[in-house]
Formats: C-alpha cells, structure tokens, sequence
C-alpha cells in the first residue's frame, strides 16, 4: 500500500489525539459503576459473616452427646476485626460513589477528587486485604486443624458456619480484586487529564 | 519553583514554551526522585529483617514429666517453628517476595532516572506496588490473627493459648510482625509518592 506509508509517516512524529474527553466521562462512569459494586460487595460479605450462627448437637469430638455447641462470628477477634473492617469498607464505598457523581458532572474540576480517591483507594485496600487474611488464616485453621500445637479442627462439624465464612471471604476477595481495579482506574484518569 | 516567562515564550511559539516547562519540570521531579529510592531501600530493609526473624527462629522446649516416684521422668520434646504453621508460611513467603520485588524495583528505577518520563513505566511499578501492598497486608493480617490465637486462646473451639510456653519465639515473631507491618506501610507510601507525583506535574 503506498499510498497509505507516507501519510502514516506523516503521522507519526504527531501524538494520537487525545480522546481524554470523551475516554474521561467513560472512565468516570466505570468508577461510579466499580465503586457501587464494591459498596454491594462489602455489604453481602458483612451480612453473611452475620448471619452464620450454628448451634450442633452431639457432632463435636471431645463434646459428651447432647450437649448443644454454638459457632458464632464473635468467638474470634478476627472474625470480629473482619466484620469491622468491611463495614469501614461499605461505608467508604457508598460515599465515594455519591463523591464520583460530582466527577462526572463537573469533569474540569476532578483532579483533586482523582487525587484523592488513589490515595484513599489504596488505604482501604490494605485495610481489606488485612481482614481477608487474618479470617483467612483462621478459617484455615478451623478447616484443616494444626496438629503441632493440637488445635482441632472444627469444620466437619460445624458445616454451615464454614460455609458462611468461605462465602464473607470470597467477597471480600472480590472486593479488593475491585479496590485494585478502582485505583488503576483513578491513575489512568491522572495521565489522560496531564496529556491535555 | 516559579515558571518564568522568557523571551521565546511571548512569540506564541509551543515548542519554546514546552521546553521551559520540561525543564522546571524536571528539577522538580528530581526532587521527589531520593525520596522514592529512600523509600523503596526502607521496604527492602524492613520486609527482609521480617523474614529471616521469623525464617531462622526455632525454639525447642524439653517437659520432663514424673508420673510416680520410682519410675525416671519421661522426656516430651516440643519446637516451634515457622513450618508447622501455613500462616506463618505464607507470612514469610510473602516478605520474600516483597523483599525481592523491593530489590529489583529499586534497580530499574535507579536505572531509568534520568530518562523521559514513561507513562508505561511508572503505570507499571505503580500496578506491582499496589500488588505488593495487598499481598503484604494480608500476610500480615493473618500472622497477626495466628498470634492472637497462640497467645489468648480460643475457649470456644477449644484451642490452647501456647505462647506462654514458648515465650522467647512469642516475642521475636512479635517483634518480626511490627517491622513487617513498617515494611508494607513503605509500600503503601512508595504507591501515594507516585501519585503526588503524578498529580505535581
């Protein structure tokens, strides 16, 4: 094709257009769209952590039968921590979705908000990550036992609780998946609104 | 620093204003770069003295235990170690890698200094720094949740507290723990100082 070489070498020293306008009102829709996703992913995860009482009668080892045994999220500090700081979490992202609305109707002056949703954005995703991992861990425990300082493990028994557990951490997981997400999405936004 | 208008901006020309402006430019980010490699040396630092703490601790206790008078005592031989716990291998495998990443970041970005600024690049150790904030956060989250446990028990599901018989391996993990908590909260400032720097610009 010669006729197409020299027009695109013509073009090539030039930047590509910029499509920051039309790119910026996209991203921002994502954001608000991610942020809200994060606020149902935070809730769902704190109300089925909630809601996983389990009372079990005579299934437990080292119990003697019909004795009634109960498994609830605050037995543990870090279930506990975890209720806490996902609640943080849904709070945090039910504010900054109303904050993002702003962004997309006044786009000049986002900057700042762009700014600040990075930084916050990171906060909250080491805040989250810490509470997966230490329900995580011991939900580990708790699956599979550990036979060196003789901690037993309580699943077999328990199984709707466990259960309940696995499905908090999954959203929880998704959660951070989606706080990751947010922050590349706000870092993007700052380089697009630069190169103008 | 203020940008002084010179003489070739007034003729309206762009390539004379953009010049100034690069220049000013970059005396400013030279400015935010020592922080950066500062900062990056300091999570090397920490997350490294993290993991050979808790890698390299191992406490063995020896219970001797009389049941009657004529028999000799019978010996039960306990240890603590980083291995009999999955937490605690995720902890250290995670201050591993950290500690690597750390070390090849501080590499490239001491390397690539001087050269133009690269959106690519610095998106793309802003993305593995946000990866190693999460991954260090979570190690830390659940060796902290593991210490609780061996140090208060669970009465509920019937765990025994045993820091109180390995002390010593209690304390070092302790103090492991709060430096690899530094550590990550230097990853967490190596992601906030890219994005001021974005933001100064």
């Amino acid at each position: 094709m010669a006729s197409a070489e020299p027009e695109s070498a013509k073009e090539a020293p030039l930047p590509p257009p910029s499509t920051a306008p039309r790119g910026g009102v996209n991203l921002s829709l994502v954001d608000f769209g991610l942020r809200f996703v994060l606020f149902a992913a935070a809730v769902s995860s704190v109300v089925v952590i909630v809601t996983s009482k389990q009372t079990v009668v005579g299934k437990l080892r080292g119990v003697p039968p019909g004795f009634p045994v109960q498994a609830k999220f605050d037995h543990s500090p870090a279930f506990i921590y975890f209720v806490a700081a996902l609640s943080v979490t849904a709070l945090y992202g039910l504010v900054t979705a109303l904050a993002s609305v702003s962004v997309i109707a006044k786009p000049n002056l986002s900057t700042k908000f762009l700014l600040h949703f990075a930084v916050w954005d990171t906060l909250i995703l080491g805040v989250v990550a810490s509470a997966t991992g230490a329900a995580g861990g011991v939900a580990y425990i708790g699956l599979k036992g550990n036979s060196h300082v003789r901690w037993d493990k309580v699943c077999y028994a328990f199984d709707k609780f466990c259960r309940h557990i696995g499905g908090a951490l999954a959203a929880s997981l998704f959660a951070s998946v989606v706080l990751v997400l947010l922050i590349w999405i706000s870092i993007i936004s700052l380089h697009a609104r630069i190169r103008k | 620093m203020q940008l002084k208008p010179a003489a070739t901006a007034m003729d309206g020309d762009g390539d004379g204003v953009r010049s100034h402006v690069k220049v000013i430019e970059s005396a400013r980010r030279r400015l935010r770069w020592p922080f950066d490699g500062v900062v990056r040396f300091l999570g090397l630092a920490f997350t490294l003295v993290a993991a050979v703490v808790v890698g390299v601790d191992n406490e063995s206790k020896i219970l001797s235990v009389t049941i009657t008078k004529s028999l000799p005592p019978i010996h039960f031989y306990a240890s603590a170690k980083w291995q009999y716990m999955s937490a605690f291998k995720y902890f250290v495998v995670s201050n591993c890698i950290a500690c690597a990443y750390a070390a090849v970041s501080l590499v490239y970005s001491v390397k690539t200094r001087g050269q133009k600024d690269d959106p690519m690049r610095s998106l793309l150790l802003i993305s593995f720094d946000l990866i190693m904030v999460g991954l260090l956060f979570s190690a830390d989250g659940a060796a902290a949740a593991i210490g609780v446990i061996g140090r208060d028990g669970n009465s509920h599901m019937h765990w025994i507290k045993v820091c109180g018989f390995f002390e010593g391996y209690c304390h070092h993990f302790t103090a492991a723990l709060v430096i690899s908590i530094a550590g990550s909260v230097m990853f967490l400032c190596l992601v906030v100082l890219s994005v001021l720097n974005l933001h100064k610009k």
